[in-house]
């Protein structure tokens, strides 16, 4: 028998008190990892935006270089003929090498002409064509003419390829100059800082010889243990070769004085006598030699006059040469090159160029997308929800039509791909690689989201609503239609929004229906060749040209400025309709 | 009170599923009469008051035999469209729901469905008729455009009357109407529903024993799925016949 009174009594014990104390720190603990689940998030998201956004920024920015150009007559219109067909078959490209050569006479070897016209985009020769096309009266004119910069020198002059930084230069420099080569001395120890770096950089070569040398000789003793001494004794001549690899370098690091040829994978050092250039393939404390870039006659040089450059990237690890990098900061030094907003990112269509390729295509492709996509699985998700959720007799069959909806949502986008490929490609013959096919994929993909958001939201409405329409004689059609469909609306509209921007960020399954393909042109209609952003910046992600890594960048942050005024649409429409009634 | 019969119901039997809701019910609703139907919970009363006008056909459980008559014609025969019967038998529900629309679109919803008036003037006047029936118009005609909802509790029931009124029935059913109101709002409810036998026959479950005795003019009595009573209020009241009656209007059960 339980006496009440001594239960009433535990209230106020030690127990009591205890048990209290338990479920307030149980409280507080609670509290506490909530808090910390919420930081955690929080940074993981700050991490992203950091460095999505980091990155992206050297997409914003494009360069130009303004050159001389002169469209002679004899090359784009030969017979003077001022039709803008005849002209466009001209070879601007031609036209482009052209200015740069005379910009830069005194670059003559094949090789490094080659080298000077990447400092120029190849998409300048179709925007100088687009000039004399579009005003033949230019021809036969020299004028200024911005060139897209390169992707190259583009990274370049954003400072993606190392800093060339200056070193100080307190000495008189004398040149003996051949014209190619040319011999600097200088009167003080200016190149001593740049000598300390490139034993620096010797002694490196040399720590990494010795980690070979290691790894060789542990190779030695397991084949030694194995017995298999002839593999030992190749390892061990290995061993020797990389052991005096090292020495050398060392030797050649520790001793004072001499000379120290470069090469490509030594830093580079760079002198630089107002337009002319010295790349060192020797250096010494007070100089060295090296190669011409320009025209240099012998003679002195006054402090002040000269500077020695050092970049500490190696040649061989860098897209840009020396050579350009010369080219590039006398042209700096000009003021001919200017760096502006990069409007071609936000209208240009996709390009293998870097600085040429832009998200415009990609975002026309996924408005097709999902406008097919939003037409397709809206009201049939919304329709097959009211079926369900107001006309469907509860029996066997509907029930196992529910249970599928709901496992479809759960299906991998990469089946419904599949699907795709084989129903509505393969079978329906719609067109490959369009939006029209993308978007009917990607409605079948939303179709159940929206269905459960749908149903979910018309069960919230209470029983009262449609019990009051249909006691006032309003058929289930118009109780449906009237009542309950308005008031669900927000819901609706919610779960649609929240597919919608789930089919807005999906990659897989437009793959398996080829929208992944190389897509130049702006997309004008639904049955269009195209792609969709979060493809584009698959793609682009697998490129290996460095400037786009920016671009991939840029594209997620567009991808992410929809998916958050989508969401934000969602928000602003369930507030408005929720307020209405 | 007169002595025409607006509906009648001949051994009407409810069961839903294995469950047996309505037994053996036969009786005739006067027209221009209060009828009220009394008992404890769960005897059936609410059921065979959906009954009336085919509510129950929402449930798909539900299975009903017997004969309903209204105005001598099967409610239940095929031919019968329960939408159209739903017109001219309106519907009262217990809680107050009012569409989440304005006061007049809650009233208009009605007339409007069943293409009743042709303009928008005599829309209007529908309206304001059926309001001032549900004596709201006072308080309503200065703020027709209002949410239903933003009114009070029992101006929302009066509200609910009104757009049961306006499609104009025959038969108005109310399912224990103020149970959710206070006193003051279930006298207005009252005093409404005594004007209302004028125009209709009022059918009202109640759980008040009181009320049903200020109100109406029949009862009848349900215990357990039975109809065990029915007949004057002054008369089951004072003087019933069965001793059950008897026992849950002095309180003994219920």
């Amino acid at each position: 028998m339980v006496s009440m009174t001594e239960l009433s009594a535990k209230h106020n014990s030690p127990e009591s008190a205890a048990r209290l104390k338990k479920r307030k720190a149980a409280e507080w603990r609670l509290k506490a990892y909530g808090i910390l689940a919420i930081t955690l998030a929080g940074m993981a998201l700050v991490t992203l935006m950091w460095s999505v956004v980091g990155k992206a920024s050297g997409a914003f920015t494009e360069s130009y270089i303004t050159l001389p150009v002169t469209l002679e007559a004899a090359e784009v219109d030969p017979d003077g003929t001022d039709d803008p067909s005849v002209i466009g078959r001209a070879n601007f490209g031609g036209v482009v090498k052209d200015a740069l050569k005379a910009a830069f006479p005194f670059v003559k070897s094949r090789g490094d002409k080659r080298v000077m016209y990447d400092i120029i985009s190849g998409g300048a020769a179709f925007e100088l064509r687009e000039l004399a096309m579009a005003d033949p009266s230019n021809i036969g004119q020299t004028m200024d003419f911005r060139f897209l910069a390169s992707d190259i020198a583009d990274l370049y002059l954003k400072g993606s390829y190392g800093a060339l930084v200056e070193q100080s230069a307190d000495g008189v420099l004398t040149i003996e100059s051949d014209g190619k080569t040319a011999v600097v001395t200088s009167s003080a120890e200016d190149f001593t800082f740049v000598m300390a770096r490139v034993k620096a950089d010797l002694l490196a070569k040399a720590a990494f010889n010795r980690d070979q040398a290691a790894l060789q000789e542990n190779g030695r003793v397991v084949f030694t243990e194995r017995g298999d001494l002839d593999e030992a004794a190749k390892r061990e001549v290995e061993r020797d070769r990389f052991t005096a690899l090292a020495e050398a370098l060392e030797t050649r690091a520790t001793q004072g004085g001499g000379g120290e040829a470069l090469d490509k994978n030594s830093p580079s050092v760079l002198v630089r006598m107002g337009e002319t250039w010295v790349k060192l393939t020797e250096v010494s404390a007070t100089g060295g030699e090296g190669d011409v870039i320009g025209v240099l006659d012998s003679g002195d040089w006054a402090a002040g006059d000269w500077q020695v450059y050092l970049q500490d990237v190696p040649e061989a690890s860098r897209k840009v040469s020396d050579l350009q990098i010369a080219l590039i900061e006398n042209l700096r030094n000009a003021g001919a090159v200017e760096t502006v907003f990069n409007k071609r990112f936000f209208t240009a269509g996709d390009s293998r160029e870097p600085e040429l390729a832009g998200i415009w295509g990609a975002a026309v492709g996924s408005f097709w997308t999902m406008l097919v996509t939003i037409l397709l699985a809206f009201p049939v998700g919304v329709m097959a929800a009211i079926y369900l959720e107001e006309f469907a007799k509860k029996n066997l069959m509907n029930t196992f039509i529910e249970v599928n909806i709901n496992n479809l949502a759960a299906v991998p986008s990469i089946v419904y791909g599949l699907l795709g490929l084989a129903v509505f490609l393969g079978f329906f013959g719609v067109p490959r690689s369009a939006p029209l096919a993308g978007g009917i994929v990607l409605a079948v993909m939303t179709l159940p989201t929206i269905i459960i958001a749908s149903r979910a939201a018309m069960g919230a409405v209470p029983p009262s609503i449609r019990d009051a329409a249909l006691g006032i004689g309003a058929s289930k059609l118009q109780t449906a239609f009237h009542h309950v469909l308005p008031l669900s609306m927000p819901g609706i509209l919610t779960g649609t929004i929240i597919g919608m921007a789930r089919a807005l960020g999906e990659t897989a399954p437009l793959i398996m229906i080829g929208m992944v393909a190389f897509i130049v042109d702006i997309p004008t209609g639904v049955t269009d060749s195209a792609t969709v952003l979060p493809v584009q910046i698959y793609r682009w992600s697998d490129f290996p040209e460095r400037a786009f890594e920016a671009r991939t960048s840029a594209a997620i942050l567009v991808l992410l400025v929809f998916l958050v005024l989508m969401n934000g649409l969602a928000v602003f429409l369930r507030k408005r309709f929720e307020r209405r009634w | 009170m007169t002595d025409t019969v607006k509906i009648s119901t001949k051994n009407v039997d409810v069961f839903y599923d294995d469950n047996h809701a309505i037994k053996d019910v036969s009786m005739d609703i006067l027209d221009n009469t209060v009828t009220a139907f009394i008992g404890p919970s769960g005897c059936g009363k609410s059921t065979f008051l959906r009954c009336l006008n085919r509510m129950n056909d929402t449930i798909e459980s539900c299975k009903i035999t017997g004969e309903l008559l209204l105005d001598g014609e099967d409610i239940y025969a095929k031919s019968v469209d329960p939408v159209q019967l739903r017109a001219k038998v309106g519907m009262v529900f217990q809680k107050p729901n009012p569409f989440p629309k304005s006061i007049f679109d809650n009233v208009a919803y009605g007339p409007r469905i069943h293409g009743l008036v042709g303009n928008k003037t005599d829309l209007e006047e529908v309206v304001e008729k059926s309001l001032r029936r549900a004596a709201l118009w006072s308080e309503a005609k200065d703020r027709l455009h209002a949410p239903g909802t933003s009114l009070s509790g029992g101006q929302q029931q009066r509200l609910c009357i009104a757009r049961a009124i306006a499609t104009a029935p025959e038969v108005l059913l109310m399912d224990e109407p103020a149970s959710a109101l206070d006193p003051i709002a279930t006298a207005q409810i009252e005093e409404l529903i005594d004007e209302l036998r004028h125009k209709y026959s009022v059918v009202i479950v109640t759980h008040s024993m009181q009320q049903a005795a200020r109100v109406s003019q029949k009862t009848a009595f349900f215990h357990l799925g039975d109809m065990v009573e029915y007949g004057d209020t002054s008369t089951v009241f004072t003087n019933p016949v069965d001793q059950r009656t008897q026992d849950y209007i002095t309180g003994r059960f219920g």
